[in-house]
């Protein structure tokens, strides 16, 4: 600052004044009562990582969290909204999605009409950040991030496919000679570091693991995850195999609970058992994510796994057409699934916060950490009578549903479904 | 088939020739019987209280839909002639819904036309009980082809349009304002091209003075004998002016709205202005528009209280307003229930009514022989808020849920798998 000030030709008088005045500020600054923007009043926090799941006042300022303590004072607070009764959590990941909407009549999911902008299923459903899974590959991903994430609320960001068209059609994603691990990682490493978190394997069906090999190959060269859509095989192929021999700790098997046996092997058998081995795999840390999707989950899966204690690490959609107006719907309501199959509220909220995170290695988000973006979801748990729809179109009853009562992105309000962030019409000003 | 099946069984169980003849006897019955009422019907929504305005019906009736149309409504439809039974008592079905202000010209580009900022209807409709869109003039007649291809074509919800006066439809600031592309002749050209989509004309943007924009638009609409509807964002008009200069069957939309480009349709003491009332009478409709910042409480309460009512619950569906107070026109609906309107008059202007704003005598109606688009509704009793768009909360004990939809016979939404089967009991893949 003296520097600079020295070079804009300030005078040693003006100087020592401007220091002295300085001085005078910063303790003033310093004892003030910090003002903070949103203070989210006495909800159940529940924050994984740091182990919060108690009642606590969070406090938001500057689009940042300030403060989570019990009992923060609503004295210099600009917005106080009561949220007791309800879950405050970190903004959800939905570490499956596919996001890369566009026109292109030829496509079906990298610039096409199957994607979908996200900014509409997000919010609603207390998500903040997506992941988009391998709708692009380093051919077409700038047109992606130009199209769709630069002019997304939603922070997006993606696995870049292995295949350089990524999701163009099912016959461009069979072309092993436009599988290029140097560019995938060159995407990655070089260029886009800060939204390329790993790299898709998707929608294979030549008669071996040559594109799973080759994604792996580009992890390998840009030190990042793969997440493996086996596609279809036939005779299908061995996922012992796979999680054994094939994949790194960290990576990532979607479709966990799909059940299509005579494409693709699934983890529980003919006699309603989970394999052995799915439960070896989780202990070697490959990671099993839902990606629900309109195909992929089914209660004869996911209900005896559950039952047996094998359960997807990370819970997610797999938004696109197929899947949005479906049994999936959206992520608040895949969680109720989940909560209605017995798991803790607190359980699903770790497996769609902390572990999406920590699968694409982005320890800076799923959390309340202070300082961390102001990215919160508050929920509410709705008891009643409802059913939950599988990919088969059969259902599971319940009583529990999650409800998104609001969303905050960055410290923004960007979803508020019963104005509990509102003055009433009215009202006085104050 | 079946009969088969079951007498091979009993045989090798050892059951006496004398039984067999008996079961076998049966069976046929059973078969006859079966056969003679053959199961016509597809679904058959049952033990709901249906409301059907254009054919005043407002009761509890059973709903027969066969081969994508509506068969029968009628109270006590047998289920042993349905495939499909969704028991939806306690609940209200009603004609599917329509919105009639919505921009889903959705693209690649910025801004409306072809653009980001339009949205894809499926992703909004169908969880809101709509069949029916009609988009409010983000094609013209040069971009309009490229709105059907890209969009119209490839939506399950069925997708009308107003046609903008401005030749390439919403494109933004300076290019709406060019007199020279706001054609009449071109324009009904277009719309006589494609009679089953277009349902009419919309100005919207224009910041001059002059008239010569709004007489095109309405030149347009004499033409093709269609309304026209105004988005009024016009504000060197006069709104007395405008009222004045729409036809019978004209459409006003952003009727509730405080925004500084137009006139209130309240004066200063809060009052309803008597123009606004004659235009009602005179057959102008008032829609609501919503968005993200046309609907306020300080102006939709007081007209309610004063009996001014709008004719459609239009929700002016975009990017900017999906996420805000708005988020459908099912919301919108609650919102009016929670200021005293009741159920069957807000069903009434978002089905048959709002048809009629757009002269399709074809839909909002629960008719036989009619596309069977059909909504669930269930209100839900609670503590909610609704928010307009000046970030302002009505505070309310109801909420209308869309259970099911139903678009052309097809199940297309279901909230609580009411239409399905327990996971255990159905067999096969």
């Amino acid at each position: 600052m003296i520097l600079l000030n020295k070079r804009n030709g300030l005078s040693d008088n003006s100087l020592a004044f401007i220091l002295i005045i300085c001085a005078c500020l910063m303790p003033v600054q310093q004892v003030q009562a910090q003002i903070i923007d949103i203070l989210l009043k006495g909800g159940q926090v529940i924050d994984p990582k740091n182990n919060i799941n108690s009642q606590m006042d969070v406090a938001i300022f500057d689009g940042k969290i300030f403060q989570v303590a019990p009992d923060i004072s609503i004295k210099n607070v600009k917005k106080v909204i009561d949220v007791s009764g309800m879950y405050v959590t970190p903004g959800l990941i939905d570490m499956h999605v596919h996001a890369f909407h566009g026109t292109d009549p030829d496509s079906y999911i990298a610039n096409g009409w199957d994607a979908l902008p996200p900014d509409g299923f997000t919010f609603r459903a207390g998500v903040t950040t997506v992941v988009d899974a391998g709708s692009a590959g380093w051919r077409n991903f700038r047109l992606f991030k130009e199209q769709t994430i630069d002019r997304s609320q939603t922070r997006i960001l993606a696995f870049l496919n292995i295949v350089g068209t990524g999701m163009f059609g099912r016959f461009e994603e069979q072309d092993v000679t436009d599988m290029n691990p140097v560019m995938a990682a060159y995407m990655i490493n070089r260029l886009f570091p800060d939204i390329l978190v790993g790299i898709k394997s998707a929608h294979y069906w030549g008669a071996d693991f040559t594109q799973v090999d080759c994604a792996v190959e580009a992890g390998n060269l840009a030190n990042v995850p793969v997440m493996v859509d086996l596609g279809e095989h036939h005779p299908p192929l061995s996922i012992e195999e796979l999680f054994m021999k094939h994949l790194r700790p960290g990576d990532i098997w979607t479709h966990t609970y799909a059940n299509a046996p005579n494409d693709r092997e699934v983890p529980v058998d003919e006699n309603g058992k989970v394999k052995p081995f799915i439960f070896e795999a989780q202990k070697r840390g490959i990671i099993f994510d839902v990606g629900h999707g309109g195909g992929a989950f089914h209660w004869r899966q996911a209900i005896p796994s559950i039952q047996q204690g094998f359960i997807a690490d990370v819970i997610s959609s797999d938004l696109h057409i197929g899947s949005m107006n479906s049994g999936m719907k959206d992520m608040a309501n895949l969680l109720s699934k989940f909560i209605n199959m017995g798991l803790s509220v607190q359980d699903v909220i770790l497996r769609a916060t902390l572990n999406p995170a920590k699968a694409i290695k982005r320890p800076d988000l799923g959390n309340l950490s202070v300082g961390t973006m102001a990215d919160v979801a508050v929920f509410s748990l709705r008891k009643g009578d409802f059913g939950f729809l599988d990919v088969r179109g059969t259902k599971l009853k319940g009583t529990q549903k999650l409800e998104t009562e609001l969303t905050i992105r960055a410290g923004k309000i960007v979803w508020d479904l019963n104005g509990i962030g509102a003055p009433v019409w009215d009202a006085k000003p104050q | 088939m079946h009969a088969n099946h079951f007498v091979t069984k009993n045989r090798i169980k050892g059951i006496g020739p004398n039984i067999t003849t008996s079961l076998l006897l049966v069976c046929f019955l059973l078969f006859v019987t079966a056969a003679g009422q053959s199961q016509e019907i597809d679904i058959l929504l049952k033990g709901g209280h249906v409301i059907d305005p254009k054919n005043n019906i407002d009761s509890q009736m059973d709903v027969g839909i066969a081969n994508g149309k509506i068969l029968r409504v009628a109270a006590e439809i047998p289920v042993n002639s349905a495939k499909k039974v969704v028991d939806v008592r306690g609940m209200y079905v009603t004609p599917g819904l329509i919105d009639i202000h919505t921009h889903v010209f959705v693209g690649s580009n910025s801004g409306f036309a072809d653009g980001f900022s339009s949205v894809s209807p499926d992703d909004f409709t169908f969880k809101a009980g709509i069949t029916t869109v009609i988009d409010a003039g983000t094609s013209g007649w040069r971009n309009f082809p490229v709105f059907k291809k890209q969009v119209i074509d490839r939506s399950q919800t069925r997708v009308l349009a107003f046609l903008n006066i401005a030749g390439s439809g919403m494109t933004g600031f300076p290019s709406e304002e060019d007199i020279n592309d706001m054609d009449s002749r071109m324009t009904s050209l277009v719309i006589q091209q494609y009679p089953d989509i277009i349902v009419g004309v919309k100005i919207g943007h224009y910041r001059g003075s002059e008239w010569t924009p709004f007489d095109r638009a309405l030149e347009a609409g004499r033409i093709t004998n269609l309304p026209l509807i105004v988005e009024c964002h016009l504000p060197l008009l006069p709104l007395e002016e405008i009222l004045v200069r729409m036809r019978p069957g004209d459409i006003y939309t952003h009727s509730f709205c405080t925004a500084s480009d137009r006139t209130c349709l309240l004066d200063e003491q809060g009052r309803v202005r008597p123009y606004i009332l004659d235009a009602q009478k005179r057959g102008i409709r008032f829609d609501v528009g919503h968005g993200g910042g046309m609907f306020h409480f300080n102006v939709a309460i007081p007209a309610l209280k004063q009996g001014f009512l709008p004719d459609s619950f239009g929700s002016d569906l975009h990017r900017f307003s999906m996420n805000s107070g708005m988020k459908n026109m099912l919301d919108i609906m609650s919102k009016f229930l929670n200021m005293g309107m009741n159920l069957k008059d807000i069903i009434f202007r978002a089905t048959w009514n709002s048809a009629r704003s757009v002269k399709r005598d074809d839909l909002g109606h629960l008719s036989e022989g009619t596309e069977a688009d059909v909504a669930v509704l269930s209100i839900r009793k609670g503590s909610f808020g609704f928010i307009d768009t000046g970030g302002n909360k009505l505070e309310g004990d109801r909420k209308l849920e869309a259970e099911l939809t139903i678009r052309a016979g097809k199940i297309v939404w279901d909230q609580n798998g009411i239409s399905a089967q327990n996971w255990l009991k159905k067999s096969g893949d």
